[in-house]
């Protein structure tokens, strides 16, 4: 099967022979809920940035559904059907919540385009709040509008970088359920996230990247029991665990 | 009384026009342009050289007025190829310079913008020499709209009459064009946060371009508008350089209505300070109006802190 989305041997970094992707891969495939793990500094935010191309990539390859995206510019990603949503100012806060659909809906050709009622059927509570500059919704409200903002698109894959920062864990509950919601839509997700045992609650599978290479790869139930994991965290290798 | 407020909307609707174009390339360019006045010099300018063609075209070469007003239908065909004349000239100027210096600090974009406006200035005068030109020069009576005894009485041209409402129709249409397209809503998209932009699938080159033709062209329409209701100078978008920044900054940097009415607040303290001060001291009202506005209040009536 063609993985829906996957890196291969990617380096790559903010400046020129500072290197923060030093060979990181991996696959994820169609279908799959994938959480991108490890201590923080590690590039996990680098690797999805890279591949969405805000951060340059210097060697390796990414591919979306077998296509290379390598030198894809950002704005087109989208159209390739890839979306993202950063982990912070990841909506346009001087839009309404309307407004940010309608936008990324127009960006995209009509045959790809999600309907704002299908949209507001997923998350209800935002068609409450239509009108409503989407900078004066609270954090959860955000990160919701964000996420529905890129699924307007109908990406086959949907990156999301660190959804729970900042939310109350009752509003990380409520954001992880959306996503399986949206992973029930047929969505691939790969999850960059922080809060391991949320993560690996929802995940298929989970990767532990650690200076900028995948270091521990399987499936998220077995890792959740995994002492490697425990012990990359904290900055040792596996050799050592 | 009345005079006064007549005198300063007139003025107003020039300097709102050009300040919406300066804000809306500070929003989406991040840089304060000095080539803002000098493109409304060049639009008031390939005016002149339009409506010259235009009536050559039509055969005769001389314009004939749509009563009551002072200019024909040729002069509104010669509006419309000047400002995108104008708009051909700052997209020339951002690939030349501009899109070079964006991914650099903002002070040098500044600078080349103060550099460009001068090459701008020079080269029209050249082309052009610096005696004032007229689009028409028909003389035209003022219509007595309020009786001298009504707080002081009104007149106005009918010119003076139809830039202030053209003004309000430009305004109103860019205010849709900005919240009722795609095109519009990508901008503020942009002038929020780039990066959210373009991987939420905004072409931010694209929209770099649509603001330095909207700019543009505002900036050429503003100028038209000066020389309807007064001379065609190679000093006219100089000299409004300093208004126009007044009524950016006072309306709040990225504020598009914010931009409209400072440029009419700042119309207004020019043309009550005259009976006051003397007309000697006009320009430097503007001056005065941005002093307090970066004292009090810097971020402006509409603005935000960034």
């Amino acid at each position: 099967m063609i993985p829906a989305l996957e890196f291969s041997q990617i380096e790559g970094g903010y400046e020129p022979g500072l290197p923060i992707l030093r060979g990181a891969s991996l696959s994820v495939m169609p279908g799959e809920i994938v959480a991108l793990l490890g201590p923080n500094g590690a590039g996990k935010s680098t690797l999805v940035k890279a591949a969405a191309g805000l951060v340059p990539i210097w060697s390796g390859r990414v591919t979306l559904g077998g296509r290379d995206i390598t030198a894809t510019p950002a704005h087109r990603m989208v159209r390739e059907g890839l979306g993202f949503v950063p982990q912070t100012e990841n909506v346009f806060a001087n839009l309404s919540v309307l407004e940010n659909l309608l936008l990324a809906a127009a960006l995209v050709p009509k045959a790809r385009r999600g309907t704002i009622d299908a949209i507001f059927t997923l998350f209800p509570d935002l068609a409450r709040q239509r009108k409503l500059a989407a900078g004066r919704l609270s954090g959860g409200q955000r990160q919701m509008v964000a996420v529905a903002r890129a699924l307007i698109a109908s990406p086959a894959v949907l990156m999301l970088d660190e959804p729970s920062a900042g939310l109350s864990p009752k509003l990380v509950g409520l954001v992880f359920e959306r996503l399986q919601a949206v992973r029930a839509t047929g969505v691939t997700i790969l999850l960059v996230e922080q809060n391991v045992k949320a993560a690996l609650a929802i995940a298929d599978r989970a990767a532990v990247l650690v200076e900028g290479r995948e270091r521990l790869v399987g499936r998220a139930a077995d890792l959740a029991d995994d002492k490697r994991l425990a012990h990359l965290y904290l900055g040792g290798g596996l050799e050592e665990a | 009384m009345l005079q006064l407020v007549a005198d300063g909307l007139i003025v107003g609707s020039v300097i709102a026009l050009g300040a919406v174009g300066l804000t809306l390339t500070y929003s989406i360019l991040r840089f304060a342009n000095f080539g803002q006045g000098e493109f409304m010099t060049w639009g008031a300018y390939l005016a002149v050289s339009a409506l010259t063609f235009v009536l050559a075209m039509t055969g005769g070469g001389v314009m004939q007025p749509i009563e009551p007003f002072s200019f024909g239908w040729q002069l509104l065909v010669a509006l419309i190829i000047a400002a995108v004349l104008t708009a051909l000239l700052a997209l020339l100027l951002d690939w030349l310079l501009f899109r070079r210096l964006r991914h650099g600090n903002a002070i040098t974009l500044v600078i080349a913008s103060f550099g460009a406006a001068l090459a701008l200035r020079n080269l029209l005068q050249f082309f052009y020499g610096t005696l004032p030109e007229y689009y028409s020069r028909e003389i035209q009576i003022s219509l007595r709209l309020v009786p001298r005894d009504v707080m002081g009485g009104l007149r106005i041209t009918p010119d003076q009459l139809l830039v202030i409402a053209l003004t309000g129709v430009v305004v109103v249409g860019l205010h849709l064009l900005l919240t009722r397209t795609t095109l519009g809503r990508a901008m503020r998209a942009t002038a929020m946060n780039p990066a959210l932009a373009r991987v939420a699938g905004v072409d931010v080159d694209a929209v770099v371009r649509a603001t330095w033709v909207i700019g543009a062209m505002l900036a050429a329409v503003a100028g038209v508008f000066a020389g309807i209701v007064g001379q065609i100078r190679p000093m006219l978008g100089f000299d409004l350089l300093l208004p126009l920044f007044a009524a950016a900054i006072l309306g709040g940097v990225g504020s598009v209505w914010g931009a409209v009415l400072g440029g009419f607040i700042v119309g207004l303290a020019e043309s009550f300070s005259v009976p006051i001060f003397g007309a000697e001291y006009r320009a430097a009202t503007a001056f005065l109006v941005l002093i307090a506005i970066l004292l009090l209040r810097p971020t402006g009536l509409f603005g935000e802190k960034r």
